[in-house]
């Protein structure tokens, strides 16, 4: 498979009162074309900060991410934003949907950043909050007006709306309860299944099952990967225990 | 309360750009509000100090010699309303011209009087930085009113050339003083010369009699004045109206004092756009504050404070701010007080002196206090509205459930322009505030810049509002000179573009109804003209036809087809208003008629002027020369020439017309023929070389009267434009700052999405755009009402209407410059650190 994005010895740090804290270190990655890249690790073995300095969202201190053949950590913070536009879809863990718009009005703001309006567009938009079970009546809600679930699959169809290369995750299940998790889970594993490049954080393993790859982080690098197939096309039991075996061995 | 204090103090912390800007805002409102009344109290005090150190009379009336009987001094000390009457020779002239630094030709209303008829009528206190002996040593020394020092910019020892017809006078300036009546540069100036000197000029200069009296500080007032004018004609049983000149003391004290408290008052309502602003910035910033700390004033009141303590956080935060601005607005306008008092002694043309005066400012700055503390309690009060459960709740302010309003599915072209009018329907309270500071900042920048094209726009401003004719030159011819035959002449000159027979300033006629006496504007036909503009009705067509002001339809209540009976010498007759006239000069009693109407009067009226309309490129000045040539000589040019020179035939003649000149100009001779015989030789000849009694170029004398107008109203104009821009962009910043720290989150996730800072700083700009289209269209509407509103007095006037237009598109870029600018913090808005908060 192609990489989609990989990175050459990069670097994040912060700062704070003088004192440097290195998050990632040297990390050389490749993510590839229409794999579910999952990753996992501690709490602050630095899994976010990959995943913002990947997408764009943040620059790296040293070291370079390259989308294909463009160094994106060379890109100014508008060139970023435009890079996010034309390429990535985001799923927070805290949804982020704008307040004070409509169910269809967060769908479309996401949308016609990148493209004109057209029937097309609208139908595109009206069709996958459909699939996501968004029915036409809670088009013209309020953010307010939504379970935490259904926040979050209107964030998934802003996400994806614009057909991105890569789709990055980061917690999105994080605040849903059980069956609100189950669902957004299966949207992006049929996402998947249809050859959407997925970058996902999570710390639940119930979650990185739906992967096919799994990073695990540990202070800032990577310390081991896990292949497993399709979601769906193997035994679950056996898939989970692979998946806690290896967890296991990286000291989970 | 310590513990609320504390939480004020913090709130200032926080928002220390806002803060900075709200104490700027209300430091230079105090500014403005206490320099302006300081130097209000200190221009209205100095009337009565020019009254009390110059002892000057009261009023006075001002007839031509000819006219003048010694009787009239016995008839006005015999009115029991006059306290003391004092007679006086003046010499007067509208044609006197002098030269500037540059040795142009500049016009002047000058008045000459001898020091000794001076200090009959007033306290002449000189300054003089010269001796005794440097003034003794002066050949041709002259006094002269302050204005002509602090306005005209004379020192001792400069020279100082008055020019009558094509003869200069020089003088040497000794020293200036203080007077109440000819006092002003638009006016006319009283210049206080030797005997010999006023004894010189009196056969060159119109010679008057100035009759003073006291009534009682202006109590006798008008009444008093007309009284004594119809005695005095019933007396003479001539026409003592005509030709006066005249002042009461009321008319004085406004004369001296108007202007500069204009420009105060402008100041003041400066101030007032400024606090109206504040005003919206309290509202706008605690409404903000509130719906961004709403949980943490639901944990402050979870732990015991009530709402009345924490409304009275804010209204304490405002005080300490505004009690800073005041604070140093306070020193500040006690420093700039004597500024404005000085700049108010140049537009009064009068000095004073003024102490600093507390009271007026301590008690604005009082009301100001109060004014933001009302405010800010008025709208803190909501605070009462979150108990802490809904204030934990977010109260209801990030709960929607109201309309949508411009959905992004019917987006047609950019979603930028979309999300911004959303922004703006989702903030209308706040766009509405920013609507009418933006409308009442366009407002006074459009009325200050209407005024200032208008009155800066060269001659255009004041040809189109003289309501007189403005040519060229302005000839008064001798009486023996027939005025069509000689504009006939003139008019054959290539130089000459039109030359028009006019009845000229001298001819008065009295509106009887209202005992107004009128200057007379009259022409064969009023189609010659240029420069009246009827505002309503027509031009007088037939003898019994008349147009009069607008100042005068208002002042007295007629309309077009009333009938005004008009007197003159006794006659009278009736004539028909058939439109009125935008004017500006003469306070607006100009009166608009034909010759045949005039004739209706006067049988044997002829024009006494002829106004010369001058083809483009020719210098006015220059062919004033040329018209001396070829006509003989001015008579104002004659009686001064010198019989020095040439044969003993040349000096004799010279001689004979020096004495013509002075019969002509002084004792009303129209004609004269003289033969002198000196041995065997006769030498005769006549007056008929005196055909142009003055030449006045009357372009010159407006413009000096009126520089220092446009001067005036130019500096307050880019002040009230300077002013008003700094309000506006200090409003878009504090606005644009409050809506990103208020909609970080909202920002971020937008940045996240793939929105640049740059398309979200546009976005932001564009949001308060339409508030600012309304507001500039509103505000240039209400500015050109105010200008017509205040000019409706005189009549119609033309508003640049391309020039506004640049305005309000300058206006709207600035609105747009500033707020984008102001919007720059959303660069500073991190994605990664949003979403990792």
């Amino acid at each position: 498979m192609n990489s989609v994005l990989h990175t050459e010895k990069l670097c994040k740090s912060f700062s704070s009162g003088g004192v440097q804290q290195h998050v990632i270190k040297n990390l050389d990655l490749d993510i590839r074309k229409e794999d579910f890249t999952v990753i996992m690790g501690s709490s602050g073995s630095g899994k976010s900060t990959l995943l913002y300095a990947l997408s764009g969202m943040d620059k790296p201190t040293l070291g370079k991410v390259y989308f294909g053949d463009e160094d994106i950590s060379a890109l100014t913070n508008d060139q970023l934003a435009v890079f996010r536009r034309k390429h990535c879809g985001f799923v927070f863990q805290s949804i982020y949907l704008l307040d004070n718009m409509t169910v269809f009005d967060n769908v479309m703001t996401g949308a016609l950043v990148s493209q004109k309006n057209s029937p097309e567009l609208i139908r595109k938009a009206e069709e996958l909050l459909k699939k996501v079970g968004m029915g036409e009546d809670s088009w013209k809600k309020y953010p307010n007006q939504l379970s935490g679930g259904e926040c979050q699959r209107v964030g998934i169809v802003r996400a994806v709306v614009n057909d991105p290369q890569i789709l990055f995750a980061d917690e999105p299940t994080g605040s849903l309860n059980s069956a609100s998790s189950r669902d957004v889970l299966d949207i992006f594993t049929e996402l998947h299944g249809k050859g959407q490049s997925i970058v996902m954080v999570t710390h639940d393993i119930k979650t990185a099952l739906r992967g096919n790859r799994v990073i695990f982080l540990s202070d800032g690098a990577v310390v081991g990967e896990y292949e497993m197939p399709l979601y769906g096309t193997d035994d679950l039991r056996a898939r989970r225990e692979g998946l806690q075996d290896f967890l296991d061995r990286m000291g989970w | 309360m310590e513990k609320i204090f504390r939480l004020s103090m913090a709130n200032l912390k926080k928002h220390k750009l806002e803060t900075v800007s709200l104490f700027l805002l209300i430091l230079l409102c105090m500014l403005l509000l206490g320099s302006a009344l300081g130097a209000m109290v200190g221009i209205k005090s100095i009337f009565p100090q020019i009254v009390q150190h110059t002892q000057s009379f009261e009023n006075f009336i001002m007839v031509q010699e000819k006219v003048y009987d010694p009787e009239f001094k016995h008839i006005i000390e015999e009115d029991e309303r006059v306290e003391e009457v004092e007679c006086v020779d003046i010499l007067y002239s509208m044609s006197t011209n002098y030269l500037d630094r540059q040795g142009k030709e500049q016009a002047l209303y000058l008045v000459f009087i001898t020091e000794s008829n001076n200090n009959k009528i007033q306290n002449t206190e000189i300054v003089t930085t010269l001796t005794d002996a440097e003034i003794a040593s002066l050949e041709h020394p002259i006094y002269m009113p302050y204005t002509m020092h602090d306005s005209m910019g004379y020192n001792e020892n400069d020279t100082f050339d008055v020019i009558v017809g094509t003869k200069k006078f020089t003088f040497t300036i000794a020293g200036f003083y203080d007077t109440m009546f000819f006092d002003q540069v638009s006016g006319g100036v009283k210049m206080i010369v030797s005997d010999e000197d006023y004894h010189i000029l009196s056969a060159v200069i119109n010679n008057y009699v100035a009759m003073f009296y006291n009534d009682h500080q202006g109590q006798g007032g008008e009444t008093l004045f007309y009284d004594l004018l119809d005695a005095m004609e019933a007396y003479s049983s001539t026409d003592v109206k005509s030709g006066i000149m005249a002042q009461v003391y009321d008319g004085v004290e406004l004369g001296i004092t108007y202007a500069a408290n204009m420009v105060m008052a402008l100041m003041i309502s400066m101030a007032v756009i400024i606090i109206l602003a504040v005003a919206f910035m309290i509202r706008f910033r605690i409404a903000g504050d509130i719906r961004e700390q709403i949980v943490n004033i639901g944990v402050l009141e979870a732990i015991g404070y009530t709402s009345g303590e924490i409304t009275l956080s804010y209204v304490i935060e405002y005080l300490l701010i505004a009690g800073a601005g005041l604070i140093f607005g306070i020193i500040g306008s006690f420093l700039l007080t004597p500024v404005m008092f000085h700049a108010g002694e140049i537009i009064t043309e009068h000095r004073g002196s003024a102490g600093i005066t507390v009271l007026p400012i301590l008690l604005a700055a009082a009301a100001i206090l109060l004014f933001v503390g009302l405010i800010a309690f008025i709208r803190a009060r909501r605070v009462r509205n979150y108990p802490p459960v809904a204030a934990f709740r977010k109260g209801q302010g990030d709960h929607r459930f109201g309309k949508e309003h411009f959905p992004l599915r019917r987006t047609r072209s950019n979603v930028h322009i979309r999300l911004a009018l959303k922004g703006f329907v989702e903030n209308w309270r706040q766009n509405l505030g920013l609507t009418v500071c933006i409308m009442v900042a366009t407002a006074a920048s459009v009325f200050s810049f209407a005024m200032f094209t208008f009155f800066s726009g060269d001659m255009n401003a004041i040809a189109s509002t003289a309501g007189m004719e403005l040519s060229d030159l302005r000839l008064d011819i001798m009486p023996s000179v027939d005025a069509y035959a000689l504009a006939e002449e003139l008019e054959s000159m290539p130089e000459v573009r039109k030359a028009t027979p006019t009845a000229g300033t001298d001819l008065l006629l009295t509106a009887a109804d209202f005992n107004e006496v009128m200057f007379t504007v009259g022409f064969s036909s009023f189609d010659v003209t240029e420069n009246i503009f009827p505002s309503a009705g027509r031009f007088p067509e037939h003898d019994n036809e008349i147009m009069v002001t607008n100042m005068f339809a208002r002042h007295y209540h007629v309309k077009v087809g009333d009938t005004l009976t008009l007197e003159y010498q006794k006659v009278q007759k009736n004539y028909v208003i058939t439109g009125f006239v935008t004017s500006s000069t003469n306070g607006g009693i100009n009166l608009y008629i034909t010759e045949d109407g005039i004739k209706r009067l006067y049988p044997n009226y002829h024009p006494g002027t002829v106004e010369v309309y001058l083809e483009d490129g020719i210098d006015p000045n220059s062919f004033r020369y040329t018209l001396t040539e070829m006509y003989g000589r001015s008579l104002s040019d004659a009686s001064k020439e010198t019989a020095a020179g040439g044969t003993y035939e040349d000096r004799i003649r010279a001689e004979a017309e020096q004495q013509i000149a002075e019969m002509m100009a002084n004792y009303g001779v129209s004609h004269v023929e003289y033969s002198i015989q000196s041995g065997d030789t006769v030498i005769s000849g006549n007056s008929d070389a005196f055909q142009i009694a003055s030449i006045m170029n009357i372009r010159d004398i407006l413009r000096t009267q009126l520089a220092a107008t446009a001067t005036a109203i130019s500096v307050i104009a880019t002040m009230f434009v300077l002013l008003a821009a700094i309000v506006v962009m200090v409003i878009l910043f504090v606005l644009m700052e409050s809506t990103i720290r208020r909609q970080r989150k909202e920002f971020g996730i937008m940045k996240g999405m793939g929105y640049t800072s740059k398309e979200l700083m546009v976005q932001l700009a564009m949001r308060i755009m339409p508030a600012a289209l309304i507001a500039v269209i509103s505000g240039t509407v209400i500015g050109v009402l105010s200008i017509n509103l205040l000019v409706a007095y005189y009549g119609r006037i033309t508003v640049n209407l391309p020039l506004i237009l640049l305005l309000d598109a300058a206006l709207l870029v600035f609105c747009f410059g500033c707020a984008y600018f102001g919007a720059r913090k959303v660069k500073k808005i991190s994605v990664y650190e949003l979403m990792t908060e």
